[in-house]
């Protein structure tokens, strides 16, 4: 199977599989979950077979197509002997099929699962952890990432909710107010993670999937399109999303390789993502509400904003962060704090920042924290600890595109330390 | 847009957000739902995300210069990547147009 389409299929499934999952659950009802995500997963795997020499015309019609027929043969053999006999079963799913799956087109009807997935005898993980399988084709390892836990925590995450779901008979869509409200955090929540995979994710092939990180914009502005679900919180969610993914033509280089912040083509940044993004930040200054949401989509605008690496208004920047640690606090949010503390105050200031969070586990298995330390000991002049930490980085990166960009700063910091 | 009107929606949020922090907003974190719905305060999730300092100011790569791909290639030979399985691939820069 050639590169390209490879890259189809997996665009094409991420972006689908939610979608179909979505529909044919609806149909079916969630105890047939199992049999969605099997025929969903049949379809891809016939399609990786039938397109090895050419892709179809209509890549989303074929894989509908095949789901449904798969869908409709499975559910004939299991009704032959079993509780639908008798309903005509065979002739029966086919109409109600096409319109189903006619509405997997339909964003509004991944979103609406999203909420009606959430079911309130679950944690809040659980409840984004299936967003992020069933409605978002995320991997369980991805997802994983995505909580920085390991991948069997995930997997048991996930066999808990399946079961919840399947002892529920019906999956109805959430109208009431109040009730799409309190679930709008957990699907806000996914939206955030899936952008995060898009953005810089732990695909090991690909840190960067843009299609994922418009997905969650186009989700993202789909809740704001409802006047139930609409919020000053959600303005700012898409503000952050959009202002963040204007910076991905001018994150990887030519060879595919992480380009840091300070060298990037900042001529390359999408202006109007960017606009749409302050569009959005505007709209968002509503409210007596900041919400974690508001302060990250600052963070985003200031770099958006800023000229340069040089006139990045760094303070502002703490200040927010410092803000965010009080509201949300974790310690990734202490760990981007830490580097912008590193940019306004200097290198002895950030290490300071940074030395603390190795107390913290799931930091000490987070490869940017070893980059991060390396990166302060490498500008104060201390190539023998620099390159110490770039190594355990690259012992704990996921892609190859991190392994490169490490790489080379290993090496760099081992010239200066053979020179000093 | 011109810049004055990006201007514009960054300064009405500049306004909003600093009036809020003067005002010493109370900073408990997720506000309670007017239903009634307990949240649960203490079980804050811990997740990965998109920060540009983490994952776009440290994670870079940079550029070695070499005066042949053959030096290129012996300086890529001492990478430690290679110590923990990993790969190294050398090409040379491509000249960007700026």
């Amino acid at each position: 199977m050639g590169e390209k389409a490879r890259a189809l299929v997996d665009d094409l499934f991420r972006r689908q599989s939610g979608r179909l999952v979505a529909a044919l659950v609806r149909l079916l009802g969630p105890s047939n979950l199992a049999l969605a995500e099997d025929v969903v997963q049949d379809a891809l795997l016939a399609a990786m077979q039938a397109w090895r020499f050419e892709p179809p015309s209509d890549p989303t019609a074929w894989i509908l197509q095949t789901a449904k027929h798969r869908a409709i043969d499975r559910l004939r053999r299991q009704g032959r002997g079993e509780r639908l006999a008798g309903q005509a079963v065979a002739e029966m799913p086919t109409h109600a099929f096409d319109s189903a799956l006619a509405d997997a087109e339909d964003a509004a009807n991944q979103l609406a699962m999203m909420f009606a997935i959430c079911d309130d005898s679950l944690g809040q993980e659980t409840q984004v952890t299936l967003i992020l399988r069933l409605l978002c084709g995320l991997s369980p390892g991805e997802i994983a990432g995505a909580f920085l836990v390991d991948t069997q925590t995930i997997d048991r995450r996930l066999h808990r909710g399946r079961a919840r779901l399947r002892e529920r008979g019906e999956l109805t869509d959430v109208t009431d107010v109040a009730e799409l409200r309190a679930r709008k955090l957990a699907v806000m929540q996914a939206l955030y993670l899936l952008f995060n995979e898009g953005f810089h994710g732990s695909d090991p092939e690909s840190p960067m999937h843009p299609a994922m990180c418009s997905e969650a914009i186009r989700l993202g502005e789909l809740l704001l399109s409802s006047e139930a679900t609409r919020g000053a919180d959600v303005e700012a969610l898409v503000a952050m999303f959009c202002l963040h993914a204007a910076r991905l033509p001018a994150r990887l280089d030519a060879e595919g390789a992480f380009v840091p912040l300070a060298d990037q083509d900042r001529a390359r940044w999408d202006r109007s993502l960017i606009e749409r993004g302050l569009r959005h930040l505007g709209a968002s200054a509503a409210d007596a509400e900041l919400t974690r949401w508001h302060l990250e989509a600052g963070v985003a605008a200031e770099h958006a904003l800023a000229p340069s690496f040089a006139a990045t208004n760094w303070a502002r920047i703490v200040a927010l962060y410092d803000q965010l640690e009080v509201r949300a606090g974790s310690p990734i949010v202490a760990l981007g704090r830490a580097l912008a503390i590193a940019q306004l105050r200097g290198n002895d200031a950030g290490r300071e920042a940074l030395l603390p969070l190795a107390s913290d586990e799931k930091l000490t298995r987070y490869h940017p924290y070893w980059a991060a330390r390396a990166e302060i000991e490498r500008r104060a002049g201390r190539p023998e600890l620099a390159c110490l930490h770039y190594r355990k980085a690259i012992a704990l990166c996921h892609s190859e595109a991190e392994q490169l960009a490490y790489g080379r700063r290993l090496r760099a910091a081992e010239q200066d330390s053979s020179q000093s | 847009m011109s810049t004055t009107e990006m201007q514009a929606h960054v300064n009405k949020w500049y306004a909003w957000s600093d009036a809020l922090l003067a005002k010493g907003h109370p900073l408990q974190g997720q506000p309670l739902e007017d239903h009634g719905r307990t949240i649960r305060g203490k079980d804050r999730i811990i997740t990965d995300g998109p920060y540009a300092e983490t994952k776009d100011l440290v994670t870079g790569a940079m550029a070695i210069t070499a005066s042949s791909l053959d030096e290129a290639v012996e300086l890529a030979r001492e990478c430690p990547v290679f110590e923990l399985g990993g790969s190294v691939e050398v090409r040379p820069v491509a000249e960007h147009e700026r």
